[in-house]
């Protein structure tokens, strides 16, 4: 019952912002460079107040939500892809799958901010940049899991069934070790969404956001550039934070009432 | 994972970013010398060239270089800040002081509060501490750090005016009083991931026939979780928070900014802002080497308080 009203929050949340990323004009109350006056605090015309230039705030978050979407998507199906492709190498008992546990050794514990400030500060920061820089450096957890997975199906008996009726490898992997991995690629899909907004949020924040597709991760380095610190204009300040956190929080809902155990969660700088 | 097995791993990591540092300014399009020395190429001289390319060693071939490139790791300079008019190191070594006093006290703080709470979500008589504890956890994971920081100043210091939300201090109590809020915010950050870390481990090893029988026994839950589970669990654990150094660091570079603690993460926020490439991947270098010496302090720990191990040498 808990678990069904978890479900159901969740997804009504991640609904909600669906919706905001596809229909935008929809739900935002103003256009998206109508001026007011800047650093109003919340009233009843501007919900969450404005800006240095007089930009309604929660209008910038609605159209932010695409951009912040789109990064955690498509760099979480990246790092999910990368993540099969060297889990699955991983269990091969040759020169490649000790190669490509050594490196998913190696990506999983290689401090990830900082290494991801410094190549972003050596590739020209734009998001298809920072979406893919975030794959590499998330597919380590998921190549771990799902090559330890691969291994235990590798035993069960009916692969060693059809091992011995001679069936072909790619044959085996694309109709029966795929198809029992959709747990794992599910809860790590979600997972991947909610760790990839995550970064993205920090690395914008220290400034590494593509100021062509503004974030909400972006927004509040932008406030914090014009000072709204100083003003004491914590509507400004938090609300894209918030919006981080009730985003990530519809995951996390989705996938606790989708799993038992709350060992999908980890450490998220 | 593997005692052994993670400090062999995080040496590789330390060989792949020493390596990632030699390679990236020189696989990069357009001329090294920009990025070896941060200045833009169209300003500069002739003769500037030239004595960047001799003082780089790009005329020599790329063994040569990589072995200048080794030879400056070991000699404690890693490199020359052209922006600072300084070496790495030095600039690097002076600011780290300032972000372990951050970096330490919240990881130990946060090993220790995830040990004691995720002990109490693994075996519990009563059920409602683990069940308020854990949706909190889950919660606090859902916070970004930044937001973190930014509602404890907001409380903390803006509206009870508690605690102050810049600087450092003077003196040591002063000090202290200032470090208050930073250490909470990055404490507070990895505090979750500690925290189901043991809770999960502790779940599995509650499980075990032996607890049964030990509360079976009347033994209290106090008793069974510190003398039942916690054995168990702690080698494991402690590997575990020396691995966290490394995220601890890329918290100081957030909750340093927020603050304005000058400390290595305002270091890093520099460098960033005047495109310094020496210095950013001489911080990258320093907080690799800080993890992998985490890694072995912690594995030597472990051993330490091992009793197999100690009975295996006797």
């Amino acid at each position: 019952m808990l678990k069904r009203i978890l479900f159901i929050i969740g997804s009504l949340l991640i609904l909600i912002f669906i919706l905001f990323s596809l229909f935008p004009a929809a739900f935002a109350p103003y256009e998206l460079k109508e001026m007011d006056e800047p650093w109003l605090k919340c009233s009843k015309t501007h919900l969450l107040g404005t800006n240095k230039l007089g930009y309604d705030i929660l209008t910038e978050i609605i159209y932010g939500t695409r951009e912040t979407l789109t990064i955690g998507v498509t760099a979480s199906i990246l790092a999910l892809a990368l993540g099969l492709i060297f889990g699955g190498i991983s269990c091969e008992n040759n020169l490649f799958g000790r190669l490509s546990t050594a490196l998913i050794n190696i990506m999983a514990m290689v401090p990830r901010l900082i290494t991801l400030i410094v190549l972003s500060t050596f590739f020209y920061s734009s998001q298809s940049v920072m979406i893919l820089l975030i794959a590499i450096f998330s597919f380590a957890p998921i190549a771990k899991v799902i090559g330890a997975r691969v291994r235990m199906l590798n035993h069960e008996s009916f692969i060693e069934s059809l091992n011995i009726q001679g069936f072909s490898k790619m044959h085996i992997l694309l109709f029966h070790i795929i198809p029992n991995l959709k747990d794992v690629i599910a809860t790590r899909f979600l997972l991947g969404i909610n760790s990839s907004i995550m970064l993205e949020a920090s690395l914008s924040f220290l400034g590494f956001g593509d100021i062509y597709h503004p974030t909400w991760g972006t927004m509040v380095n932008l406030a914090y550039k014009n000072g709204a610190f100083l003003r004491r204009s914590f509507n400004y300040l938090l609300s894209p934070g918030l919006a981080i956190m009730l985003l990530s929080l519809s995951f996390y809902l989705i996938l606790l009432s989708l799993e038992d155990n709350f060992d999908v969660i980890k450490e998220k700088i | 994972m593997n005692r052994e097995r993670s400090f062999k791993i995080a040496i590789y990591c330390f060989l792949f970013i020493i390596i990632l540092n030699f390679i990236l300014p020189r696989m990069m399009r357009g001329n090294p010398i920009a990025y070896l020395t941060g200045m833009d190429e169209a300003s500069l001289s002739v003769a500037q060239y030239e004595y960047y390319e001799k003082a780089l060693h790009l005329d020599k071939n790329i063994f040569i270089q990589f072995l200048y490139y080794l030879k400056s790791l070991v000699d404690g300079t890693l490199g020359y800040s052209f922006k600072k008019q300084s070496y790495v190191a030095p600039l690097v070594l002076s600011r780290l002081r300032v972000t372990l006093l951050l970096v330490l006290p919240s990881a130990i703080l946060a090993a220790i509060l995830g040990l004691v709470l995720g002990l109490r979500g693994a075996y519990n008589k009563n059920k409602y501490l683990e069940r308020t504890l854990t949706p909190i956890m889950v919660v606090l994971n859902a916070i970004p750090l930044f937001l973190l920081s930014l509602l404890l100043i907001m409380t903390l210091s803006f509206s009870y005016k508690l605690f102050p939300y810049s600087g450092l201090g003077t003196g040591f109590l002063d000090r202290v009083y200032h470090l208050v809020l930073p250490v909470l915010a990055i404490t507070l950050a990895l505090l979750p991931s500690r925290y189901l870390l043991v809770r999960n481990m502790g779940c599995e090893r509650a499980k075990s026939k032996s607890v049964l029988y030990a509360s079976q026994r009347g033994l209290r839950a106090t008793t069974i979780r510190y003398s039942y589970i916690l054995p168990e669990i702690i080698s494991a654990y402690i590997t575990n928070v020396g691995l966290s150094i490394g995220s601890g660091i890329a918290g100081s570079v957030i909750v340093e900014k927020i603050f304005s603690i000058n400390g290595m993460g305002s270091l890093l926020n520099e460098a960033i802002f005047t495109l310094d490439y020496p210095l950013l991947q001489g911080i990258l270098f320093i907080t690799t080497l800080a993890m992998l010496i985490a890694v072995g302090l912690t594995n030597i720990f472990s051993f330490l308080i091992d009793p197999r191990e100690r009975r295996r040498n006797a």
